[in-house]
């Protein structure tokens, strides 16, 4: 059951009635009806991995409290270890199983060794990586004893489970989640007529912006053999803006669906196209997950304490295991290499924290540098986007080489009937709306709301993508 | 609540508005476009008279050359299109009826489709803009498991099939921009690739009873019109060719053309004709049915 699909346009207004008008007299009704609903959601992918997500969740409920009472500090950690060996163990057999063992036979092989690696035939259970994290941060917190276990199963349940944030995030933290599911909602007309402008404004950025750049930049990147320069850059920025429409639309929907509920979920997404350099771009760029990786595996490493050796050696590492986190694939561990590379000019050089402060434009010399800097940013960005979209990455290397060699930059005319620049004035009208509205969470609250939503709509179903539907891309991961 | 209830009537309220006037908007932009497909020149057209109207698919619009029939006095128009199916076909027979058409030879092509009954995504989407106005479409798809939604909720027909009556498609015919489906009178010719043509397979190809066939053949007995059913020429390279003398064990009447052009230097690809091939092809066909016979 997708966001964008009329099974989920109409098991929300189930869901919601329910949970106001039935529910909403305690807060354990409304628990129970939020699990009740958020495990039929997930069995509508395939009802056998419920006993995944429930086994997952039981593991981390049980070791969470025989953590807490553990009397050895050994004790504590080793059922520490055997719970996150467990959840890694899941997601090491579901998901890279099969990448370790080709790469491992490939290795074999050049060295003369001829290897035929058993491969193992599964489907990747939805939402996984996300759901695993969620245990893992909940699990080490209370390892340091930043929170307390939770002892009732159902609001745990629910922190793990909940269906707004369980297939592609964003990955919550029990600090900020377990309190809110722990007291009865109450409804408040604001919050959820803002959800309903975050759904809407989410549902232009996938159907309206993802979808669209999906048929070009699939365009591009299945036959960049015959593209020219123009088509390969435009390729590049459209799935730019492809998985950023996908994702953070994804998000806004999560986020709005959530706020219908009463809870707020952690934002995602902060404008970060519009960064002045990478490392802005990291601050503002599925913030959950980096989040999650500065906490969890970046600061344990020794962070940004140390000497300059350390500091590069765990920003590689974060940036390798965040591109890992994303696939099996050796595209992905490049595309994070290569952020690495981008980051560490600005970790030598102490830089890496300047951009802090929000900015406004004017008619002067600075605000000329802020915009050179946002687009050389988001070149450098869309550079990397290739290794993400190329299927190998040798692809990506030709891709790029074609780029930079063939010289024309003239218009062509797609195999599907479309020419290359076909989708600029819309992807440009999608930036003038992002840029007016980047301190708000969405473009369509304040004045003129009803304007601004009825062009929502029409642009949703004039605009949108809807008989070359598209899956969310995070949710593969 | 009850305010944010009345606030999700109120978006209710206005996304259906929306939806309607973006259907009217669609459907009057389409009731005006006459020249970018060969079914809004249909639909916008009237009381036409032809002597020889060809339908089928693209081995039609590739294949067949009116202005060969033209010159020699004949009013002709290729209406094949690239990939239709009978079933279309049929539709746009109908359409020809309810439009007044007055045909008197229809050349059909029968022979790779009716290896099914299905249909073709592509071109039913081309129909849905006329579903209010049209009595013959809507009678033509009330089968279908949409039709309901198609014809009741406004816009839906547009969202359903966006990637050809969409916003692209909607504001191409609002401009006018051109098209080359109604040149040379509905033909369309093929370029040579110069390289080695692929053989086609039709190892998998079943020739079976066509549903939409049999309603042409009564459409036409009904008017009175001259149907000449044929297969169109191939490569010879093709796997399986024993599939045309399959179609004469489904349907004796079906003429025998697949063999008519042979020369791989007159293809395109294994199953189109380049423009030479169209030019002989057509010719061979003119002779065979409307060239006066000499007298013994």
């Amino acid at each position: 059951m997708f966001f964008n699909s009329f099974h989920f346009a109409v098991f929300l207004p189930i869901v919601f009635i329910l949970y106001w008008f039935v529910g909403h007299k305690s807060k354990i009704n409304q628990n129970y009806i939020l699990i009740l609903a958020s495990y039929y959601f997930y069995s509508c992918w395939d009802w056998r991995f419920l006993f995944l997500l429930v086994f997952s969740t039981l593991l981390d409920y049980v070791s969470a409290m025989k953590i807490e009472k553990s009397t050895t500090p050994s004790e504590r950690k080793r059922w520490l270890w055997l719970c996150i060996s467990i959840n890694i163990g899941f997601l090491g057999i579901f998901k890279y199983y099969n990448f370790f063992a080709e790469s491992f036979a490939e290795v074999l092989q050049s060295f003369g060794v001829k290897a035929s690696p058993i491969l193992l035939d599964l489907i990747l259970p939805v939402g996984i990586s996300f759901y695993t994290f969620h245990g893992l941060s909940y699990i080490i917190d209370i390892y340091y004893g930043r929170i307390k276990s939770e002892k009732n199963f159902v609001d745990y349940s629910l922190f793990v489970s909940y269906f707004p944030l369980l297939v592609a995030g964003p990955i919550e933290r029990a600090t900020h989640l377990l309190p809110q599911v722990k007291k009865r909602r109450k409804f408040s007309f604001n919050k959820a007529k803002e959800g309903v402008y975050q759904i809407v404004w989410g549902l232009v950025k996938k159907v309206v912006i993802a979808d669209s750049c999906a048929i070009y930049a699939n365009a591009v990147f299945d036959n960049y053999h015959s593209m020219n320069s123009l088509s390969l850059v435009l390729g590049a920025v459209y799935f730019a803006f492809q998985i950023y429409g996908d994702f953070s639309g994804y998000s806004d929907i999560a986020l709005g669906t959530s706020k219908l509920f009463g809870i707020d979920l952690l934002k995602n997404f902060n404008y970060p196209y519009f960064s002045r350099d990478i490392a802005e771009f990291w601050r503002k760029w599925h913030i959950s997950l980096t989040t999650w990786f500065r906490d969890y595996l970046y600061i344990p490493l020794g962070g940004s304490k140390g000497s300059k050796w350390l500091k590069v050696r765990n920003t590689f590492i974060i940036f390798l295991v965040s591109g890992f986190w994303h696939g099996a694939s050796w595209t992905f561990i490049a595309w994070g290499f290569i952020n690495a590379l981008y980051f560490l000019p600005l970790l030598l050089l102490n830089r890496n924290r300047k951009n802090l402060e929000e900015f406004r434009l004017g008619l002067n010399f600075d605000s000329l540098r802020i915009v050179f800097n946002i687009l050389i940013t988001f070149g450098l960005t869309c550079l990397a986007w290739i290794f993400f979209r190329a299927k190998t990455i040798t692809e990506a290397y030709q891709y790029i080489k074609r780029l930079f060699e063939n010289g024309i930059f003239s218009e062509q005319y797609f195999a599907i009937e479309r020419y290359n620049y076909e989708l600029i004035p819309l992807v440009l009208v999608f930036v003038v709306a992002e840029w007016n509205s980047r301190t708000k969470t969405e473009p369509i609250s304040g004045q003129y709301s009803w304007l601004k939503l009825s062009l929502c709509l029409a642009a949703i179903l004039a605009l949108g993508v809807f008989s070359d539907y598209k899956e969310f891309i995070y949710f593969q991961f | 609540m009850k305010q944010f209830l009345f606030f999700i009537l109120k978006t209710l309220a206005l996304l259906l508005l929306t939806m309607g006037l973006l259907d009217v908007l669609y459907t009057t932009v389409y009731l005006q476009s006459d020249s970018r497909t060969k079914i809004d020149y249909l639909y916008n057209s009237n009381n036409k008279d032809y002597d020889v109207v060809f339908l089928g698919s693209s081995r039609v619009n590739n294949h067949f050359v009116p202005k060969i029939f033209n010159d020699q006095g004949y009013k002709t128009f290729n209406f094949g299109i690239t990939r239709s199916r009978l079933e279309e076909s049929a539709l746009m027979l109908k359409l020809m009826m309810e439009r007044h058409y007055k045909i008197k030879t229809l050349i059909l092509q029968v022979d790779l489709n009716i290896n099914t009954n299905d249909h073709s995504e592509a071109i039913r989407s081309l129909f849905m803009p006329y579903l209010h106005q049209s009595q013959i479409i809507r009678d033509h798809y009330r089968s279908i498991p949409e039709y309901y939604e198609l014809l009741y909720i406004p816009f839906y027909r547009y969202l359903h099939y966006d990637a050809r009556v969409g916003f692209r498609e909607m504001y191409a015919s609002l401009v006018h921009k051109r098209t080359n489906n109604l040149d040379n009178d509905g033909f369309h010719p093929l370029e040579s690739h110069g390289g080695k043509i692929i053989p086609a397979d039709l190892s998998k190809y079943y020739p079976k009873k066509n549903v939409a066939y049999e309603e042409i053949k009564a459409i036409c007995k009904a008017n009175n019109i001259r149907l000449i059913a044929m297969t169109t020429p191939m490569c010879m390279s093709t796997i399986n060719r024993d599939y045309f003398n399959h179609i004469n064990s489904v349907y004796p009447e079906i003429y025998r053309f697949e063999n008519a052009v042979t020369d791989d230097k007159y293809f395109s690809t294994c199953g189109h004709m380049n423009k030479a091939g169209a030019v002989a092809f057509t010719k061979v066909v003119f002779d065979a049915f409307f060239k006066p016979k000499a007298k013994p």
